[in-house]
C-alpha cells in the first residue's frame, strides 16, 4: 500500500506529542495533519477529508467520544482510531460501540500505530462512499 | 453492590487523573526520543564524535519509558478499581497482571522477582477489582515476608468450572507463615484461600457471562 496517498488527521490537546508524532509519520512518507481540540478536528474532517483520524478520548472542550459520534454521523467513511488512558479500557470499549475502528493506549508504539493505520486504510478503501 | 469507602474513591479519582497526566508526559518523551532516533537513522552516514553515546542514551530512554508504561498501566488500574463497574466483578487475567506489575518493586527489594504465567484469555470473576488487587498483593507480600535472598515468586492463573484461581508460590527455600493464610482468606467475602503444601491458592467464584 502506497503510504504517500494517505491522509491522516491526528487529534490531541498535547501539542508536543501530536506534532512530534506527525513529524515521525512524515519521515515515513505518511501525510499527517494535526488538530489540538475537538472543534478544530471536526472542521479539519470537513475541509480536508482525512481517510483516518487518530483521536484522543480525553480533551478539554468537546470530548473525544462526542467527536467520534459526530464524525460517524457526518462522515461514516472516516475510520477513527481512539487513544485511551492506560488501564481504562472502558473508554475504548465504549468507543468501539460508537463505531471506532480500534483503540490504542498512550504512550504509543509507532510500529503498532502504523500497522493499525494500514488496516484502517484498507477498511476505508472498502467502503462504498470512500 | 459492595460498598467502598469514600476515601478509597477519592484517592482513586485523584490518582487516575494524575496517571493520565503521566501518560501524556511519557508519550511526549517517547515521541521526542523516537524522533531523535529517526533523525540519527536518516543521517546514518553522517558520523560525529558522540553518535554512539547518543544512540545508547536513546535506548535507555526507550527502555525506561516501557518500564514507566507498565507501572502506569498498573497504577491506573489500581486507581480505577473502586469504580462502580468494577465493584462486583473483574477479569482475573487483567488484575493478576496488575498484581504482578504493582508488586515487582516490593519483591525486588527482597532480592527476588515475580513471574506470572497462565492463559491470556479473560477469566471473569465475581469479586471486585479492588478486592482482587488487595488480596493478590498481600499474598505476594506474605510470600516474601520471611525474607528472601534470591528466587522467584510464581504467580499463576487457572480457569475452572466454579472457581478461577490465582496461585502464589513462594520462592524456593522460603517457609511461609501458615497463620497468614487465614488472614488472607478473611480479606475475601466471596471465595477462599488455601495452602496446598507448595503454593497459596486464591479461589475466586467464576462469573457467568451473558
Amino acid at each position: 500500500m502506497n503510504t504517500s496517498a494517505w491522509n491522516i488527521l491526528l487529534v490531541d490537546d498535547e501539542v508536543e506529542f501530536v506534532s512530534t508524532l506527525a513529524e515521525r509519520l512524515e519521515l515515513r512518507g505518511i501525510n499527517a495533519r494535526v488538530a489540538y481540540d475537538g472543534e478544530s478536528a471536526l472542521k479539519a474532517v470537513a475541509e480536508n477529508e482525512p481517510q483516518v483520524m487518530v483521536l484522543d478520548v480525553m480533551m478539554p472542550g468537546i470530548k473525544g467520544l462526542d467527536v467520534l459520534q459526530r464524525v460517524r454521523e457526518e462522515r461514516p467513511e472516516v475510520r477513527v482510531i481512539l487513544l485511551t488512558g492506560q488501564g481504562k479500557t472502558r473508554d475504548g470499549i465504549e468507543g468501539m460501540r460508537y463505531g471506532a475502528f480500534a483503540y490504542m493506549m498512550k504512550p504509543l508504539d509507532l510500529e503498532e500505530l502504523i500497522r493499525t493505520l494500514r488496516e484502517a486504510m484498507s477498511a476505508h478503501e472498502g467502503t462504498p462512499d470512500a | 453492590m459492595p460498598e467502598v469507602a469514600q476515601e478509597a474513591r477519592f484517592m482513586g479519582a485523584v490518582t487516575a487523573l494524575s496517571m493520565h497526566e503521566m501518560q501524556n508526559i511519557l508519550a511526549i518523551i517517547r515521541e521526542s526520543a523516537g524522533l531523535m532516533g529517526d533523525i540519527l537513522k536518516v543521517n546514518a552516514r553522517v558520523d560525529f564524535k558522540h553518535r554512539s553515546n547518543m544512540e545508547r542514551t536513546l535506548e535507555h530512554i526507550s527502555t525506561h519509558v516501557d518500564r514507566g508504561k507498565g507501572l502506569l498501566e498498573a497504577t491506573s488500574r489500581l486507581a480505577h478499581s473502586p469504580d462502580d463497574d468494577l465493584l462486583e466483578g473483574c477479569d482475573l487475567t487483567v488484575y493478576a497482571r496488575t498484581v504482578a506489575l504493582l508488586s515487582e518493586r516490593l519483591v525486588r527489594l527482597k532480592g527476588a522477582a515475580v513471574n506470572l504465567s497462565g492463559p491470556s484469555t479473560a477469566l471473569p470473576v465475581a469479586v471486585g477489582a479492588l478486592r482482587v488487587l488487595m488480596t493478590g498483593y498481600k499474598a505476594v507480600q506474605w510470600a516474601v515476608g520471611g525474607g528472601v535472598k534470591d528466587g522467584v515468586v510464581g504467580l499463576q492463573i487457572e480457569g475452572g468450572q466454579d472457581f478461577h484461581v490465582l496461585s502464589v508460590r513462594p520462592p524456593q527455600g522460603v517457609s511461609p507463615d501458615l497463620e497468614g493464610v487465614a488472614f488472607l482468606g478473611a480479606l475475601l467475602d466471596d471465595g477462599k484461600v488455601e495452602w496446598d503444601g507448595t503454593r497459596l491458592r486464591i479461589l475466586l467464584p467464576a462469573r457467568r457471562q451473558g
